[in-house]
């Protein structure tokens, strides 16, 4: 077994994460990403019968809250934190092919 | 230069109830502190002007609580308005908060002073501090070493008395190791107890945020604050607020304590471990009944970890995209290439790390391989433990295998963060509250820290311990007088 994973695995990793790399840092993660899979793999010789899951520790029963409207925040105070904005718009690249 | 700093916090109660000093004269001297331990580099963001202009309007106000007027500072991952809140990331270097977390809104009904924001480990991922954008805290026992982390900014500052209180979060040890590696007194409360509204989200089933401080009763003081349900997080607990200074002074006697057997295998330290059972000794001798048990799976906590921490890393972060907030690359082709050139220029190395193997471990099957069935043992170390408290008041044990390390020390291998919290990892698989108290030095003069584990809500309980072994042990634990 390698101790590496192949470029190509790198890249299919980075792509599910929407992360671009620099080639510098594919081949960091070549080995690194190869090191912690590894390391997780040793959930696969844990033997459990139980097939009952913890998600969350809380144990009391999750309860909605009443449907009022409550503190809003202003559209101008959103606005301000949002790196390209037109108005009250958001701006991102043209998302359909045209 | 003034000393009020110093002094306990009842001790300043009182100079500002009787008008002998005023809050100015505390948040002066509070950047008067800071300044001269600049090196330290505990925080990312100060508040200097705000902290003055709060402490000159308290002065007409009425000394109504005991927090009152007291500086605090904050760990960068909780959101506070106005205030620059970056989660020491690249990605969120210029992000101002538009809304106060639920704990902001706390702090600021006690009319406590936030002096600042603390540096961490870049989106509380680390155990050193050493990912943060802005630089690694230093120890202020050594500062060659490192802090611990994630919440290595809050440790340092109060660990060097800077302030007297600071808010840390604690996914996976990293309120209770930076507070085992300064010498502080940390608490991770129940999962639920304290709400999540406001704290930038790592690891959603397991964050809590919690007090950081220099001794046990305050930080049972700080936490009287924050706890309470929050309509704005749902998976805050519905509890009645309690005086978790109660039980502070009672006699230990008859106290059933389990000590897991993992937390005094051979991965810990020869010297933490003599003074753990120093401490088992001293507990002992008066009175508290000592025996050791096992956790099931306790040994498997830090995979778990890696699979959901990460997994839920991975989900959590999927909304730094460069569109309503924080960095944005500039002139994308296409929205695909602004998110992948966003998030590969700003997030730092572990971050991408943690956020590409959560990603894979989530996708088609591996679901199902990984994460369903962490999620099995999780439920299975959770029960082991409840089980465990059915018999026994408290657990306890190391935070941290050894005493703090030096900085730059194992920072390629992607291994190394997640074995240092392997004394950490399992409270936070279980929802229980976990914290730090000091026990200890080792031969460098670097603190060691006792982990005490109670069932969920029984935090009082721990400080009833943990503050019978402060005052039993009467450490030094002024870092200003060795260095």
């Amino acid at each position: 077994m390698s101790d590496m994973l192949t470029e190509k695995e790198v890249l299919h990793v980075a792509r599910l994460a929407r992360i671009n790399l620099t080639d510098e840092e594919v081949m960091k993660y070549r080995i690194q990403l190869k090191q912690l899979l590894d390391d997780v793999d040793k959930i696969k010789d844990v033997k459990i019968d139980d097939d009952e899951q913890l998600i969350t520790p809380i144990d009391e029963k999750a309860v909605l809250r009443s449907d009022e409207a409550g503190e809003m925040l202003e559209p101008e105070d959103i606005m301000k934190n949002v790196p390209v904005s037109n108005g009250n718009f958001v701006e991102v690249p043209v998302m359909i092919n045209e | 230069m003034s000393k009020y700093l110093d002094l306990s916090i009842r001790e300043i109660n009182d100079l500002l109830k009787k008008k002998e000093i005023k809050p100015i004269d505390l948040v002066e001297e509070a950047f008067e502190r800071i300044e001269e331990n600049a090196e330290l580099n505990a925080f990312i963001t100060l508040d200097k002007e705000q902290a003055l202009k709060t402490a000159k309007e308290l002065e007409d106000r009425e000394v109504d609580n005991v927090l009152f007027g007291i500086p605090i500072a904050i760990k960068d991952n909780i959101v506070t308005k106005d205030l620059r809140t970056t989660c020491a990331s690249h990605i969120l270097d210029n992000f101002i908060p538009i809304y106060d977390a639920t704990v902001i809104k706390k702090i600021k009904e006690k009319n406590m002073i936030i002096i600042g924001k603390t540096n961490m480990d870049e989106f509380a991922m680390g155990s050193t501090s050493q990912t943060s954008y802005f630089g690694a805290p230093h120890n202020p026992w050594d500062t060659k070493k490192v802090a611990g982390g994630s919440s290595g900014g809050s440790a340092s500052c109060i660990s060097a008395r800077l302030v007297p209180l600071a808010l840390g979060s604690d996914t996976g040890g990293s309120i209770r190791q930076p507070a085992s590696y300064c010498g502080i007194v940390g608490m991770k409360p129940t999962y639920g107890r304290v709400s999540r509204y406001g704290l930038i989200a790592f690891g959603s089933s397991l964050d809590q945020i919690g007090p950081m401080t220099r001794n046990v009763y305050e930080n049972a003081l700080l936490l009287n604050v924050l706890c309470g349900r929050d309509e704005n997080d749902l998976t805050s607990s519905h509890r009645e607020s309690e005086d978790f200074t109660r039980m502070i002074g009672e006699d230990i006697s008859g106290m059933k304590i389990a000590v897991p057997n993992f937390f005094i295998s051979d991965i810990v330290s020869d010297e933490v471990r003599a003074n753990l059972e120093a401490v088992i000794e001293l507990l002992k001798k008066r009175g508290a009944i000592i025996e050791y048990v096992d956790i099931d799976y306790i040994e498997n906590a830090v995979t778990l970890y890696q699979i959901i921490a990460m997994g839920e890393a991975s989900s959590n972060l999927a909304r730094f995209d460069g569109v309503r907030y924080g960095y944005s690359v500039a002139d994308p082709k296409g929205v695909d290439e602004l998110y992948a050139l966003t998030r590969g220029e700003g997030f730092g190395e572990e971050v991408k790390r943690r956020i590409m193997v959560g990603s894979y471990l989530l996708s088609g099957e591996n679901a199902k391989t990984y994460y369903a069935k962490a999620l099995q043992i999780r439920k299975a170390i959770r029960d082991s433990f409840l089980k465990t408290f059915e018999k026994y008041d408290l657990i306890i044990g190391p935070n941290a295998t050894t005493t703090a390390y030096n900085l730059g020390e194992g920072l390629d291998d992607p291994l190394k963060t997640f074995l240092d919290d392997v004394l950490v990892i399992p409270v936070n698989m279980a929802g229980l509250p976990g914290m730090n108290v000091p026990m200890g030095f080792g031969k460098n003069h670097l603190p060691i820290g006792l982990q005490i584990i109670g069932n969920k809500f029984d935090e009082a309980k721990m400080y009833k311990l943990a503050a019978f072994i402060e005052k039993e042990l009467n450490l030094d634990l002024d870092p200003r007088e060795v260095r």
